[in-house]
């Protein structure tokens, strides 16, 4: 078993220093896939998240290990790697655009702004920050969804909670959330 | 997290259900009550809803499908009749299952191959004895007899077996080959799909409508055995003649029950990339890769395309098109797509078209345009909301809106609003208590203690939320459901009485929003009247719909049961609710969340088991006063009634100095609200004078008993946060008695009921 098995395994237990550690192998294994996955795709395409943390899961977990648990605590480590490292390559992406000629978005009255992916990763991200102080709960919905790819049932599972009080949740949290992001531009 | 937040949630999550602008505008009038900063915050949340929708784009995750490929997850192909299969590609690979001519399996002869799905096979076969017949026999597909799917295949059989309905084929048979091979054998119905029917015998709208409430019943009636049948479209529902009058038969029952496929590239998609289905026919949820799973509502879903196509002569969207168009698409389609109304797409046909359709239906274009235009509109797009919440509850509830239809009455289905939901939210404002008015109810025994089975029954639910997989579950929710939409009708209505008579025969509560929705205003409206049984019963219930739903907001739930059992003098079920009360909220930390327990639990006397469990709680709540600067929630309005709890707890420990003090600290926070006034008043005066200040304890005692009296010399009503709601009167009142009764006080003029109850 590997080790990253191994830990999910104690997170299931409930051992606390387990996610303290799972957390920086799944962030590792993210990275390094994401940077072969951009070496080999066309300049300018954006990662799919989701599809990055499926495969890392398909490769960091042999088949005989893909039980529900494990997989809610993976995926709920990963979506929060998934989000550093979508946020780290926004901002360095974005650090390579001349200083001045910064799109400046103004969201006027409900109308959507045109975003680049990677100014919308910012933008969440830096909203998501905001609100996980006041609303730690959204947050979570958030960082599951967004970030890690969770379907409504899997975050459902993984917080313990009816799929209904995920959608609900999930309906609140994107409102408020963009909420926030209105208020920062 | 702040308790406020999550009334904002809770409200944003009413309002945003609520589509029609007035209702919504209406709502929000209510719920917020002048507070204008919530409002607004409101209204910012609610129309950053589709931006943000926009914005977020979440897609389903066709890495998640093509995962279900990789790790060779063997998800069983959906049902699908030969008929549908296009060029029946899965034949090739099942060629054992054919045992040639003249096979027979027990008293029955195989004589030819029908279709198959899901993991059987059906085939039309002979009986020779007792009776000469011919039948359709269902057998297990070889290679699938694991110990599962038999399992699998022996629920359906039961299912069925259980049905009984005219309208639905019957099962007669069943047994198991040498083998081991299980089978059952059904009704054969010899008859033409529905649709083929009724335009070869050019039925009119108003014989199509009759048709079609015929099959609404069969569904129902299988809903209500927890039969989902997940596959209901024309090629299943065959009508034969009976008497020379046209009777429709839904077939192929359970067939796809017994998959539980979801619809993947996997499953959709044969070895030959053509698709098996009929997704014209699905329900957004069936459709959908999410992982959100079937109920009953998917087969209204399906009973609106059946309607739509009987009216028009057209689904809503088309199957060639959503087939080709992939399965991404296919999906985006059935979920966010509107389709035309049945008057509105009969319009944009070719005339000539136009024009046999009509002749199919015995009328002109112009007639058929206006036949659908209003009321069967209405019902039809009901049914295929996207949004199951908002479908007809029932296929009951769907037939008889067309029934009303039909007799020209007023349905049910007019503009897409969820005026129960918000309706009673507004009336409850509305309503007079005049003495005289219409309460004719008879006071039929209530909940009682048998109310308390409700908190073990809480644990099987949550199971079956988990496990999905119950029929019984199933069937009374269904059953359930139907009754709720009843009184919740009514409640909208403002019929109390009537509503409440029904609620009453409902044995299984509804976990959700619109258990909630009855509860509540119910048990508050029997709570004003001074029923307290009544109101104790209802009151229970929607503590554990509470329960389910698992919001702090419930803590105020909690107080309404409460006062009302201690009022219904319900000593053996406040003590039920109170120990359920402090497990149930044993490990929070919110201090809100904690002084309210406290409270709740505290109402009567309590013994020292009770006063250890809630110790620590009282303790995050006195903590939370010492420390005025820790995050959670410390809103000034809090605090004056942390210290009611506090001194009360102090009280019911003995310890009268720190009980005097608490109460103090609470009064030294102004009278603005005079039900809490009242209430610490009577505390205060209890711990005096066990304290053996029996003069200023008889002060107190006085000024409490004074506030009160004035209070009740106006009307009941439901108060507000900011004087009292009249829950916090009641809990004055209860604890006034025992003030007195321990002080020897002559006893005051205090019924344990209203001064308004009727006669």
């Amino acid at each position: 078993m590997s080790d990253i098995t191994l830990l999910l395994e104690a997170v299931g237990r409930g051992e606390g220093k387990a996610s303290e550690e799972l957390l920086p192998l799944v962030y590792d294994e993210l990275r390094h896939l994401a940077a072969t996955r951009m070496a080999q795709e066309a300049p300018g395409q954006t990662l799919q998240p989701t599809a990055l943390v499926h495969e890392a899961w398909l490769r960091l977990v042999s088949e005989g290990d893909r039980t529900w648990n494990n997989r809610v605590h993976f995926f709920r480590a990963a979506a929060q790697a998934m989000r550093r490292i979508l946020v780290d390559r926004a901002r360095h992406k974005s650090s390579l655009k001349c200083g001045g000629n910064q799109k400046r978005v103004v969201i006027d009255d409900l109308e959507l702004p045109v975003v680049s992916p990677d100014e919308k990763i910012l933008m969440i991200d830096n909203a998501l920050e905001r609100l996980e102080e006041e609303d730690e709960e959204s947050a979570r919905v958030i960082t599951l969804k967004f970030f890690g790819g969770l379907t409504n049932n899997q975050i459902a599972g993984t917080l313990g909670v009816t799929e209904r009080t995920v959608e609900r949740r999930w309906a609140y949290a994107k409102a408020a959330l963009f909420e926030i992001i209105q208020h920062e531009l | 997290m702040t308790h406020s937040n999550q009334i904002e949630k809770a409200l944003f999550e009413a309002a945003r259900n609520v589509v029609d602008p007035d209702a919504r505008r209406a709502l929000l009038d209510h719920v917020c009550n002048g507070d204008d900063t919530l409002r607004a915050r409101l209204e910012r949340l609610l129309a950053a809803q589709e931006p943000a929708e926009d914005f977020f784009e979440v897609r389903s995750s066709a890495a998640f499908a093509s995962e279900r490929v990789k790790t060779g997850f063997t998800t069983l192909p959906l049902n699908r009749t030969a008929t549908d299969l296009v060029g029946d590609p899965l034949q090739k690979s099942d060629s054992t299952v054919w045992e040639g001519p003249n096979a027979t399996i027990g008293r029955y002869r195989l004589l030819q191959r029908l279709g198959e799905g899901g993991c059987g096979v059906v085939y039309l076969a002979e009986q020779k004895e007792p009776v000469r017949r011919r039948v359709a026999l269902k057998i297990i597909r070889l290679g699938m007899d694991t110990e599962n799917v038999i399992a699998r295949f022996e629920m359906e059989r039961q299912a069925l077996a259980l049905m009984d309905h005219p309208n639905i084929a019957h099962v007669l048979d069943a047994g198991a080959t040498e083998t081991g091979r299980p089978y059952f054998v059904m009704e054969l119905v010899r008859g033409v799909k529905i649709t083929d029917y009724c335009d070869k015998n050019h039925l009119d709208t108003r014989q199509r409508l009759e048709l079609f409430i015929q099959v609404c019943h069969a569904i129902q009636h299988a809903h209500q055995k927890g039969v989902i049948h997940r596959d209901i479209k024309p090629s299943n529902i065959l009508v034969t003649l009976h008497d020379n009058a046209p009777v429709p038969k839904v077939i192929d029952f359970g067939i796809a029950k017994a998959t539980e496929g979801r619809l993947t590239y996997n499953t959709v998609f044969t070895a030959f990339g053509q698709f098996v289905g009929t997704p014209a026919y699905m329900s957004p949820e069936q459709a959908s890769a999410s992982g959100m799973d079937v109920d009953t509502r998917s087969d209204i879903y399906s009973l609106g395309v059946l309607l739509y196509e009987l009216l028009t002569g057209r689904t809503p969207f088309e199957n060639k098109q959503l087939v080709q168009s992939g399965l991404e698409e296919m999906q985006r389609t059935l979920r966010d797509k509107e389709p035309p109304r049945p008057s509105t797409m009969v319009t944009t046909l070719q005339t000539d078209v136009l024009t046999m359709t009509a002749l199919q239906r015995h009328t002109e274009p112009p007639k058929l345009v206006s036949a659908l235009k209003g009321d069967l509109d209405w019902i039809v797009m009901k049914a295929l909301e996207k949004d199951r919440q908002r479908r007809y509850e029932t296929a009951n509830g769907l037939a008889m809106d067309v029934e009303r239809c039909l007799n020209n009455e007023p349905i049910l289905a007019r503009p897409p609003s969820q005026f129960y939901r918000l309706q009673k939210l507004v009336r409850r404002n509305t309503i007079t208590f005049a003495a005289g008015a219409a309460v004719g109810v008879a006071l039929i025994l209530g909940f009682g203690t048998s109310t308390w089975l409700f908190f073990k029954e809480r644990e099987s639910r949550q199971a079956a939320e988990l496990g999905r997989a119950n029929e019984v579950i199933l069937r009374r929710q269904a059953e359930a459901r139907e009754k709720f939409t009843q009184a919740a009708v009514l409640v909208g209505e403002g019929r109390y009485p009537d509503a409440d008579r029904i609620v009453e025969k409902i044995t299984f509560p509804e976990s959700s929003l619109e258990g909630e929705a009855v509860f509540r205003p119910l048990g508050e409206w029997a709570a004003l009247q001074g029923h307290w049984e009544k109101a104790a019963g209802l009151l229970s219930s929607l503590v554990q719909v509470d329960q389910v739903e698992m919001g702090t907001i419930a803590t105020l739930d909690y107080t309404r049961c409460a006062v009302a059992l201690v009022e219904n003098e319900d000593k053996e079920g406040y003590e039920l609710f109170r120990r359920a009360a402090v497990k149930h909220f044993a490990d929070r930390t919110d201090p809100l969340v904690a002084e309210r327990t406290v409270k709740n639990c505290l109402m009567l006397p309590a013994d020292g088991q009770m006063l250890t469990s809630l110790a620590p709680l009282a303790d995050i709540a006195a903590r939370s006063i010492e420390k005025p600067d820790s995050a959670s929630g410390n809103e000034a309005w809090m605090l004056p009634w942390r210290c009611v709890s506090l001194a009360l707890m102090d009280y019911r420990r003995k310890n009268y100095d720190s009980a005097i003090r608490w109460s103090r600290q609470c009064l030294s926070y102004g009278n603005d609200n005079p039900a809490r006034t009242a209430t610490i008043r009577a505390i205060l005066a209890m711990a005096l004078y066990s304290h053996g200040q029996a003069d200023d304890a008889r002060s107190e005692l006085a000024q409490s008993q004074q506030s009160i009296e004035d209070k009740l010399k106006d009307s009941p009503d439901l108060g507000n946060g900011d004087k009292g709601f009249w829950f916090d009167w009641v809990l004055a009142r209860i604890l006034l008695r025992e003030a007195s009764a321990l002080m020897g006080a002559p006893s005051p003029v205090l019924p344990a009921a209203s001064n308004s109850r009727p006669e």
